[in-house]
């Protein structure tokens, strides 16, 4: 084909006309603030009262709302309820609901959706793995269309901590009864809705224009790409096509740090890191054995090298709960006080053997570290890798075993964490009945200060008596792409907030 | 190439062989150091004076935990071989003397475990008897064991109709004498073939398995172990990862120049190709 002249000049001429027209458009049309996340897997589904997978919880936050929810440092603050109140028998909750708030179908909110959510969770049809959280809650009643009162069984401290977790969440009564398909199109009030999923590729969040939060989401839309090589999601930050990521290792710092566009946010996880050990076991019934490899252990060179730094505790709960209490002192890093001690207890050389999950190569990492430092104070340990089912099976239901190394998920309410300890029910097979007494009055117990101080014995006698090595809680990487503020991440829960997240 | 080339080569290849299997005999005595002393301080250290080929994320010494992980290597290659070896030569040998009936049984369940991939089937083994190096040797060597029966079936029914099998037989001579005194040593030529290039492959697989977490326990050197540790530190320290794998590589590779030239010499239709 042959252009004429006149043809050729029109095209140059057009060509700057075609620029300026198209920077006009992007000049009048606002961009649309879309975030790009990564997931690091699929959710099994999307029904929050139909699983206990964390991925689940992780996208219906951004989805659903709770009548209570936890800040930044864990503590209880109001959401769909604005206030709430106990009987002076601490067995009638009074929740008073947020007016206006509407669900993503329209319906709005009344205290009849969180008859029908809690009703629905405790039901056998739907066969909730947390159905077990709502056994003390007998009757519900709604006076009025913003009040509902919960009537409990036996007082139960935990249930605010219930109420804000992820299977808290409250679903439109309209809906729950014409049976709706909630596993793969979920109705909520939360900040987002769901436009699309499509499965093992991406989830997108679209906002909630009538969100009962003004102002809020900041983001017209977040996409939650499902990517799950730790990997492939650094070379998405990398290069800009990723703006989160909140899976990063330590080894992927020095690369990342590298990269003028990005930024990491460091924050420490409710993780309680342990090496536990099986106190029915003839050789580590014995305190002194079990102080010797306290002594043993540099945890914090344990916790830098495997787990990417953190803080050391000294007792079983997440360093950064309100009802943490330091006792690291009291074993501290002393080899020869640990070949004393196996000297006294007549343990030198004696054959352990640590069975690790071979799937988590970090607590493989710190199961090498800790075989090495025990070595040296004269202890024979054998290490044996097993697959994660029969890590569940044998050594965490069975009891089978000597020593293992994992970590412990802190929970929103310290009895998530610490109900059972001192009886044979839990697999470090330490029974203390004063302990798990005075565990069974703190759940009774209502009141930040009255139960932080049964609280503080049981940890006590924990950290003395020491079922465990009390490793420490490790820091959490997450990289951002520069211009993103105000990512939130609720440590206990394990679940992301985009409520506040914008670009600046 | 010619043929002087091939000679040197598999001179070369059988004396690298020599000096690994002295280095993996020796290991405690002229490793520098003990391969899982771990000095935290030392961790990622280049290589250089104090450590000939650097360290790794414990600050172990990647050289001494090379000379002991040949240990495992070549265990694996020696048992796994011997089991292999024994095994399939008995299915074949019992397959090609008894009747067709015990014949077809034997071999059916021999052509089924070698349908199966072969890593696959290492996993599954090793998932149903439990992770470790002995369990690893035992996978190996039964995985392989069709390999040697066929070629001992194969071999033995056709040395059986030999006019000089056959006189042995007329002389009044017992199957095992016969066995014994004419089948086996005409066999021995390409089993031995088969052993070197298997012997490769058993040593792939361990550090397959080991790479997968399911073969030698940690902190037992092991190449393959060595290979997963050091892949999340291949920017920062890439010896983690060259050394043991040029050790993997080298090692393999003798072993095939070494079957390969063998097979030549044993069936000489094989030259010049």
């Amino acid at each position: 084909m042959k252009r004429t002249l006149f043809q050729k000049m029109l095209i140059i001429l057009m060509l700057p006309a075609l620029l300026a027209g198209s920077l006009l458009l992007f000049g009048c049309k606002e961009e649309p603030r879309v975030l790009n996340f990564a997931l690091s897997g699929n959710p099994d589904t999307l029904d929050p009262h139909k699983t206990s997978g964390t991925l689940t919880f992780q996208t219906l936050k951004s989805l659903y709302d709770t009548l209570v929810e936890p800040d930044t440092q864990g503590r209880i603050v109001p959401a769909l309820a604005e206030s709430w109140e106990v009987s002076a028998d601490a067995l009638t909750w009074t929740f008073h609901l947020r007016p206006g708030v509407r669900f993503h179908n329209g319906d709005e909110l009344t205290s009849e959706d969180v008859k029908a959510t809690f009703e629905r969770i405790k039901s056998e049809a739907v066969a909730s793995p947390n159905a077990g959280e709502f056994a003390s809650l007998t009757a519900m009643e709604t006076p009025d269309p913003a009040t509902v009162m919960l009537r409990l069984s036996e007082p139960y401290a935990p249930l605010l901590a219930t109420l804000a977790s992820g299977w808290g969440a409250i679903l439109p009564a309209g809906l729950i009864a014409s049976g709706h398909d909630f596993g793969s199109l979920p109705v909520g009030t939360g900040p987002y809705s769901l436009s699309e999923w499509v499965r093992d590729s991406k989830i997108v969040l679209t906002r909630n224009e009538d969100y009962w939060m003004k102002g809020y989401p900041k983001l017209d839309t977040v996409v939650m790409n499902i990517i799950t090589e730790r990997a492939v999601q650094v070379q998405g930050l990398l290069t800009g096509e990723l703006d989160i990521s909140y899976l990063i290792d330590k080894e992927d710092l020095p690369q990342l740090e590298e990269n003028p566009d990005v930024k990491i946010e460091r924050s420490l996880t409710a993780l309680i890191m342990v090496m536990a050990m099986n106190c029915s076991d003839p050789l580590l019934s014995d305190l002194r054995v079990r102080q010797a490899i306290n002594h043993a252990v540099d945890k914090q060179t344990v916790l830098d090298v495997a787990y990417g730094g953190g803080q050391v505790i000294g007792t079983f709960m997440d360093s950064g709960n309100a009802y943490y209490k330091d006792f690291s002192g009291l074993y501290p890093y002393d080899p020869d006080r640990a070949r004393a001690l196996l000297a006294e207890a007549g343990a030198q050389a004696a054959e352990l053997q640590m069975v690790l999950p071979q799937n988590y190569e970090p607590h493989v990492k710190a199961g090498e570290l800790y075989q090495e430092m025990l070595t040296r104070v004269g202890l024979d340990v054998k290490i044996k890798l097993v697959d994660w089912s029969t890590w569940i099976s044998d050594v965490y239901r069975g009891g089978k075993y000597q020593l293992t190394v994992i970590g412990h998920t802190g929970k929103l309410d310290p009895d998530g964490t610490l109900r059972g300890y001192g009886t044979e029910s839990r697999y470090v097979r330490w029974v203390n009945p004063e302990t798990a007494g005075i565990i069974d009055r703190a759940r009774e117990t209502s009141g930040f200060e009255a139960r932080k101080a049964l609280y503080d014995q049981a940890l006590e006698i924990m950290a003395r008596e020491v079922p465990f090595l009390f490793l420490g809680s490790s820091y959490r990487y997450v990289g951002l792409r520069k211009q993103v503020t105000g990512f939130r991440m609720t440590p206990k829960l394990d679940t992301f907030d985009f409520r506040w997240t914008e670009f600046e | 190439m010619p043929a002087r080339n091939r000679t040197l080569i598999f001179y070369l290849a059988l004396t690298l062989l020599v000096i690994l299997g002295a280095a993996a005999l020796a290991a405690p005595r002229i490793a520098p150091y003990r391969p899982t002393a771990q000095n935290l301080e030392a961790r990622f250290a280049s290589p250089g004076a104090d450590h000939f080929l650097g360290t790794d994320n414990f600050g172990r010494d990647v050289y001494s935990r090379i000379i002991h992980g040949a240990r495992s290597a070549l265990l694996v290659g020696i048992v796994a071989v011997t089991i292999a070896v024994t095994l399939g030569s008995l299915v074949g040998l019992t397959a090609a003397l008894a009747g067709r009936l015990i014949d077809a049984g034997l071999m059916l369940l021999m052509d089924s475990l070698l349908s199966f991939p072969t890593v696959l089937l290492a996993i599954s083994v090793v998932s149903f008897l439990g992770y470790g190096l002995l369990q690893v040797m035992l996978a190996i060597g039964v995985i392989y064991s069709p390999v040697f029966a066929r070629l001992v079936r194969a071999e033995a029914l056709a040395i059986k109709t030999e006019g000089y099998v056959e006189a042995a037989y007329a002389l009044g001579g017992s199957t095992w004498k016969v066995v014994r005194r004419h089948i086996i040593p005409n066999l021995l030529g390409k089993v031995i073939v088969q052993c070197s290039i298997t012997f490769a492959l058993a040593v792939v697989i361990e550090a397959s398995l080991s790479y997968l977490g399911l073969g030698t326990q940690p902190p037992t050197p092991s190449w393959g172990l060595m290979l997963k540790d050091a892949r999340n530190y291949l920017a920062q320290a890439p010896w983690m990862a060259f050394y043991p794998g040029l050790a993997l590589a080298l090692t393999v590779l003798c072993f095939n120049i070494i079957g390969d030239t063998l097979a030549e010499k044993i069936n000489p239709r094989l030259n010049g190709n």
